[in-house]
């Protein structure tokens, strides 16, 4: 009886040295703790990978008014219209909505896109006063929707943008593994 | 004979914070021995199983990151799994192989979580921080393969969304190689400290007939000493192919099917899932990773049921398809609500302090119990 009573205490004073001597390695390693948001060496967004799920944006250059994001969306936070002029009989966006509070970010939108134009940013501080402000509204007027060139003469000044579009299109894996796969074995 | 005094109702939520989320407990106590623990689900109802019939097949899957955050791979592989069954859709073996490593990564950070909160339930802060920060690590692999970190909406019917990306395999290799010693040092910090082992040993003591008669899976069931796992008794996906135990309780601190014993079967399990981890990413082979499913999925007319072990046991996917593009009811059965169900029982007579030590060690998670 004694002797298991005294037992236990040995027992618990061992293991409690054991369990410090755990806590007390850690002085002497690199700390892991993240100050954030006033102590990091860099903007936290830079850190974040390319694919990282943050705010939406459109690079409207190259959206070319298919609205396959707009069907995609399950909660229906984007809202397109699209017009055709009808002297030129081109394509015109008129509006290009997406309400951020109600959005998700679940990636579901930038999936189907053809060019990449819809993507999400690592930008993910996004709070504000009032719930208008964050409907994010991309057209401030009309403007005529992109239409891959079948020349050589892309417009100099989208083939950046264009890239970048396509970067993010090609990160998402294709039905039947159409391109190549992103890593050897 | 015992003594007896008034009998006293207590209420111990909804917000309080051993109860992993939004719970209540209408507790009868006479002074500080339970008579009773009613617990009051519902608070956290979010109707999923219906808006499933809203938003359609492909549109269903980021709700299904919400039935269970802390492993929502394994929703999404379930609910995959399902419209595949329905729609004769084959994945490609990458594609598994993908989900396999997604899922087991998952399982380690949501036992992690468990096995963390276990030592801050009872008291002990430290091991909650040194299990946040491997869980952290985790996340981060997560997030450069999926881009999120807890809400992951990685699969789509017919595979996964994103394939691995560069150079990720050797950094998923390099965590484990980092992973395997952190769990000898967890267990020398915390498992085997005496006092921890005398709050769970012993209490919450569950026989294996009713384990049975409850409805308990996962953990929790392989906790009374019962070896009953999905992937290996059911298989699916491509499981088959890798080289695993089902680590069962052994009752060695205590009684058969006590908190102890689910508290070591979530270790040991996070050291299996690393050996699957290893086999997975060392066989993965070439290919695609996504099969071609129409943007208009429509199922034929039927129903299916499919099984996944998630982290919290077996989780059954119910699918019922009239052959319109959206699903005519869906159901999910999860291991939580059954634990809950237990509750109750297991309180009777048990201290008002060692109830939060039952529901961590049952590791029940709050969204998952009421979807
Ligand atoms: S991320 Fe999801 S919720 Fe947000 S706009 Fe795109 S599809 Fe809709
Ligand atoms: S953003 Fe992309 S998917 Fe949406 S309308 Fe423009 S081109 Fe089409």
């Amino acid at each position: 009886m004694a002797n298991s009573y005294f037992g236990n205490i040995k027992d618990a004073v061992t293991t409690i040295f054991e369990g410090l001597a755990v806590t007390a390695s850690h002085l002497i390693r690199k700390p892991y703790t993240v100050q954030y948001p006033d102590r990091v060496p860099v903007r936290v967004q830079d850190t974040l990978p390319f694919r990282y799920r943050g705010i939406l944006e459109v690079d409207l250059d190259i959206c070319t008014g298919c609205l396959a994001c707009e069907r995609a969306c399950p909660i229906d936070c984007i809202v397109i219209v699209v017009e055709k002029d009808k002297q030129t009989r081109q394509m015109l966006i008129s509006q290009f909505d997406i309400d951020i509070a109600k959005c998700m970010y679940c990636g579901l939108c930038s999936e189907p896109c053809p060019t990449g134009a819809i993507h999400h940013t690592t930008e993910f501080e996004g709070a504000d006063f009032s719930l208008e402000s964050m409907i994010r509204r991309f057209v401030p007027e009309p403007i005529y929707a992109y239409k891959p060139s079948k020349g050589p003469e892309t417009d100099p000044r989208i083939i950046p943008i264009l890239n970048r579009g396509m970067r993010y299109v090609n990160e998402f894996a294709q039905p039947g593994g159409e391109k190549p796969a992103a890593e050897e074995a | 004979m015992s003594l007896r005094t008034e009998e006293m109702t207590l209420n111990m939520g909804p917000q309080h914070p051993s109860t992993h989320g939004v719970l209540r407990f209408v507790i009868k106590a006479d002074g500080e021995v339970m008579r009773e623990a009613i617990p009051d689900v519902g608070y956290l109802h979010r109707s999923i199983e219906k808006i499933a019939e809203k938003v359609g097949y492909h549109g269903f899957m980021p709700y299904t990151d919400r039935v269970d955050y802390v492993c929502a791979m394994f929703t999404n592989q379930g609910w995959g799994m399902a419209c595949e069954r329905l729609g004769g859709i084959e994945v490609p073996k990458r594609g598994e192989y993908c989900r396999v490593i997604a899922a087991e990564f998952n399982r380690i950070a949501s036992h992690l979580l468990s096995v963390g909160t276990m030592g801050m339930d009872i008291g002990a802060m430290t091991p909650f921080t040194h299990a946040i920060r491997e869980r952290e690590m985790i996340n981060d692999l997560i997030e450069e393969l999926c881009g999120a970190r807890l809400t992951f909406n990685y699969m789509r019917i017919g595979g996964v969304a994103w394939d691995l990306p560069p150079g990720w395999r050797e950094k998923a290799l390099a965590y484990l190689d980092h992973f395997d010693p952190i769990w000898e040092e967890y267990n020398a910090l915390i498992s085997y400290n005496k006092i921890y082992v005398e709050r769970l040993a012993n209490v919450g003591v569950i026989n294996l007939q009713d384990a049975i008669d409850y409805n308990l899976v996962g953990p929790n069931l392989r906790g009374c000493g019962f070896k009953w796992d999905i992937r290996k008794d059911i298989p699916y996906s491509v499981y088959p192919e890798f080289d695993f135990e089902v680590p069962v309780g052994t009752g060695e601190f205590g009684t058969l099917g006590d908190a102890m014993d689910r508290y070591m079967v979530r270790i040991r399990e996070m050291r299996e899932s690393s050996k699957i981890l290893r086999q997975a990413l060392k066989q993965i082979p070439d290919g695609p990773v996504l099969a071609k499913v129409p943007r208009n999925f429509k199922p034929k007319a039927g129903e299916c049921q499919v099984r996944v072990e998630s982290a919290r046991g077996d989780m059954g996917w119910y699918v019922v398809s009239d052959g319109s593009a959206y699903p005519w009811r869906v159901h999910v059965r999860t291991g939580s609500f059954a634990a809950m169900g237990m509750i109750n029982k297991l309180s009777r007579g048990l201290m008002i302090a060692d109830l939060v030590t039952l529901i961590a060690s049952l590791d029940v998670i709050a969204p998952e119990i009421d979807r």
